[in-house]
């Protein structure tokens, strides 16, 4: 080009000018058609729903979509509005929903036609909790409720924002969305094997066989046997009368829990349950699913049942591996009112009546 | 432009506060619209669309028209595009904050402000190439390439990306997502602030570019290879292979334009380094080219799948993209903004101390929070790849959120200092009429 490039006007440069302008227009054009219309109109690419995709609009009986009358858009069902929560609130800047080949203990992989239905996408990019893939049915719906509301309470070191400020309903929901992620590929059996070989315990079988082997757990029987086995397993940590303050405590950087605390009164048996059956991460506390039968970790339960107080936690100082000193403090201190005592006592009375586990 | 600057510091503010719940998550419990997953897509669009989109398409509504040694083709217009856009900001603030979103990473505008700021867009392009069409230089300096080229692809980008007009199902809507999300990046970001750089270094230090030829190569491999690369978002997921393939292979290839467009700039400084200790506008857009550096080579390393494999899901990728956006293309148009609101106004700057404090506020808390959200991600990589449960490792991330934060605390400062500092500039008498300030007044001062 000429080094005059002053008061040039533009006509007398003529189409040569254009030639290189014209090329950028067709190039970004053949891109933007490539991703816009060629992709995903390619047969291959069509999203076609998989066997393993969730269904999020409602559906009659006959199988036709219901819509709304007055707008006429299909309405969804309740995992499509969790879903539309989920989305909202931003789920997805910190829990992936797409289970990479090398990732492990999160199920199985994920397939291109399981998210067909899905839109707008939450694959995230971003793990700051964990992958949500295949999060439905491993916890309890009560669990996810309280936890979206206090995650700390239930992870502790946990950073999860609290999500108390949604309403009831919408926390239904979006549980309601939770449990369905991952629903059908779990209950494929082909799949199965997948989630024998990451989780040996923890599939849905585990928690059918822990209800079916669940004694009553109001009553003082179970209580009974639950003490035995607390002081085997749990007092060394967590002190002969739960009050958090077993030897090994004193060395921990994270205490074990005091379950004088009256805020365990709003454990449910579940709750419980799980809570002793996993664990708590980060901690020293075990997944006693590992050791324990279901039925000894319902015993254990109803154990645990009674030791919070009514208004405020026992603070006592930790006891000593001392054994002179353990025997001595095994009774409980003076003053205590305990529920376990109290049901014992109770159920001593009913068993002279003839029915010791009539509840 | 100078509504940019507000939008920074509530941009970064937002942010900040998002930064302080990693460490004390329970900050805002209670409050939905402070919570992290509100305030997050608050601060990347208000930070992204208000702040830097609005302060490039500031300096180039200058720019282009002194290139083409004529007079914007509509300052009406030009005002019109800037308070709907302010408009859209702002009402796209609020609306997220009380979580009306699109549910999609950097899309999460709602329709009407989807709308709005096409129109905004649409018309300061407009405004640009009527402008380009009464120019009166017949050679097309390079930063106008890239300007224009960034004011073609930006409208179309954000038209397609944008579920509003375009929306899709399943996968392809995440991969639509990424084509969109990674190319504001590329084909807006990137272009508009190496165009601004492009101006700003010879311009200042009085000396022509280093090559044409090159530069000129550089915009055209960029505009080659930019297009498809949003993919490397999501290499492991079921997207099919090719694709993935294609985006590899064109990211990869980007270190091209970005070897050559770095050779350029240094090469043009060569000799006029020194103008680094007294000019402080041309500090800012050199530390940005050094960033510049840094987070593009990252880029095409991180996107192959050898390190994508490790890296992926980690707040590495959240430093990298901080550094793409505030280390190198924040400081680019900070360096214009200092330069042109001088030849602008016809006003000396209020304070040059200042202007030095928000340099190093900035530079300082940026080097602190990139470093950390690295060490971070490494820390998450090593997580992962060892399949070891989140809650076992998260809390080893504490000390890192907290560096984090720090480096979050002087970057807002230093912005809050940088916005004190224009407003009062603004309120001084000008030296001299704008029209008839011939050469540019340095920000000088002592070497520090």
């Amino acid at each position: 080009m000429s080094d005059d490039n002053n008061k040039q006007d533009l006509k007398p440069q003529g189409i040569k000018g254009y030639l290189l302008p014209a090329v950028v227009v067709a190039f970004s054009f053949a891109v933007i058609y490539t991703v816009v219309v060629a992709i995903p109109n390619l047969p291959s690419l069509k999203s076609k729903p998989s066997e393993y995709a969730i269904e999020y609009i409602e559906k009659d009986k006959d199988g036709s979509i219901k819509r709304d009358p007055k707008t006429g858009k299909p309405v969804p069902n309740q995992a499509g509005r969790g879903r539309a929560i989920y989305s909202r609130e931003g789920c997805f800047y910190c829990h992936s929903q797409f289970v990479r080949p090398q990732d492990r203990d999160f199920g199985s992989r994920v397939h291109a036609g399981d998210y067909a239905n899905e839109t707008p996408n939450v694959l995230g990019t971003s793990r700051t909790g964990p992958d949500l893939s295949n999060e439905g049915g491993k916890l309890p719906d009560e669990w996810h409720i309280a936890h979206l509301k206090d995650p700390r309470f239930y992870t502790p070191g946990s950073i999860m924002p609290s999500f108390s400020f949604l309403s009831d309903e919408e926390l239904k929901d979006l549980v309601a969305y939770l449990q369905t992620l991952g629903r059908k590929r779990f209950d494929d059996p082909a799949n199965r094997h997948i989630y024998e070989a990451y989780f040996p315990e923890a599939d849905e079988a585990f928690w059918k066989a822990s209800e079916h082997h669940k004694p009553n757990v109001d009553s003082a029987a179970a209580a009974n046997a639950g003490a035995g086995i607390y002081r085997q397993n749990c007092a060394v940590c967590h002190g002969l009368n739960g009050l958090g303050n077993g030897p090994n405590a004193l060395a921990m950087a994270k205490k074990p829990a005091n379950f004088s605390d009256p805020k365990y009164k709003k454990y449910s048996n579940e709750t419980w349950y799980w809570r002793v059956a996993e664990g708590v991460p980060g901690t020293r506390m075990p997944r006693w699913k590992l050791k324990l039968e279901p039925q000894q970790m319902w015993y254990l339960v109803a154990f645990l049942k009674t030791l919070p107080q009514d208004e405020k936690p026992i603070i006592e100082p930790y006891q000593s591996i001392d054994s002179a000193a353990w025997q001595s403090q095994s009774a409980l201190p003076a003053g205590i009112v305990s529920n376990y005592e109290k049901l014992s006592a109770g159920a001593a009375k009913s068993s002279t009546g003839g029915s010791a586990n009539a509840h | 432009m100078l509504s940019a600057i507000v939008w920074l510091v509530i941009g970064m503010g937002a942010g900040l506060l998002g930064a302080l719940e990693f460490s004390f998550p329970d900050l805002t419990k209670g409050v939905a619209q402070l919570s992290f997953t509100r305030l997050r897509p608050a601060h990347v669009n208000t930070v992204a669309f208000g702040w830097l989109s609005m302060a490039n398409v500031g300096a180039c509504l200058y720019i282009i028209p002194a290139l083409c040694k004529t007079k914007l083709f509509s300052e009406k217009l030009a005002n019109f595009s800037c308070y709907l856009w302010n408009i859209a900001i702002g009402l796209g603030f609020i609306t997220l904050a009380n979580g009306y979103t699109e549910g999609r990473e950097y899309a999460e505008y709602r329709e009407p402000i989807d709308i709005l700021i096409v129109i905004a867009l649409g018309s300061v392009s407009y405004n640009l190439f009527r402008t380009l069409l009464t120019r009166k230089v017949k050679k097309l300096y390079v930063s106008v390439w890239y300007i224009m080229g960034a004011f073609f692809w930006m409208p179309i980008i954000f038209i397609v990306g944008n579920r509003t007009f375009v929306a899709m199902d399943g996968l392809n809507d995440g991969i639509l997502n990424w084509f969109y999300g990674h190319n504001i990046l590329g084909m807006w970001f990137t272009v508009l602030g190496v165009g601004i750089a492009y101006y700003m270094l010879p311009k200042m230090s009085g000396k022509p570019i280093w090559s044409h030829s090159l530069s000129m190569f550089g915009f055209w491999t960029i505009a080659f290879f930019y297009a498809p690369t949003g993919t490397h978002h999501l290499l492991q997921s079921p997207v099919p292979e090719w694709l993935k393939a294609l985006a590899v292979i064109f990211s990869a290839a980007l270190v091209i334009p970005v070897i050559s467009v770095l050779v350029n700039f240094y090469m043009t400084m060569k000799g006029s380094w020194w103008m680094l200790t007294t000019n402080m506008p041309i500090r800012f857009v050199l530390t940005g080219a050094f960033w510049y550096l840094i987070t593009c080579i990252q880029g095409p390393f991180q996107a192959t799948r050898g390190i994508n494999w490790y890296i992926h899901f980690t707040q590495w990728v959240v430093g990298h993209a901080h550094a793409a956006l505030l280390g190198t293309f924040t400081f680019f148009v900070i360096g214009a903004l200092y330069y042109g609101i001088q030849r602008i106004t016809g006003k000396r700057i209020y304070s040059v101390r200042l202007v030095k404090w928000h340099y190093w506020l900035l530079l300082i808390g940026f080097t602190l929070f990139f470093l950390a959200l690295t060490i971070a991600g490494l820390q998450q990589s090593v997580g992962w790849a060892l399949g070891y449960p989140v809650a076992q490792w998260s809390l080893t991330l504490m000390p890192m959120w907290l560096v984090r934060s720090i480096g979050g605390t002087l970057m807002f400062f230093s912005s809050c200092l940088f916005a004190y500092n224009i407003y009062m500039t603004l309120r001084e008498q000008p030296i001299s009429s704008a029209l008839e300030i011939k050469v540019a007044v340095p920000i000088e001062g002592d070497s520090n």
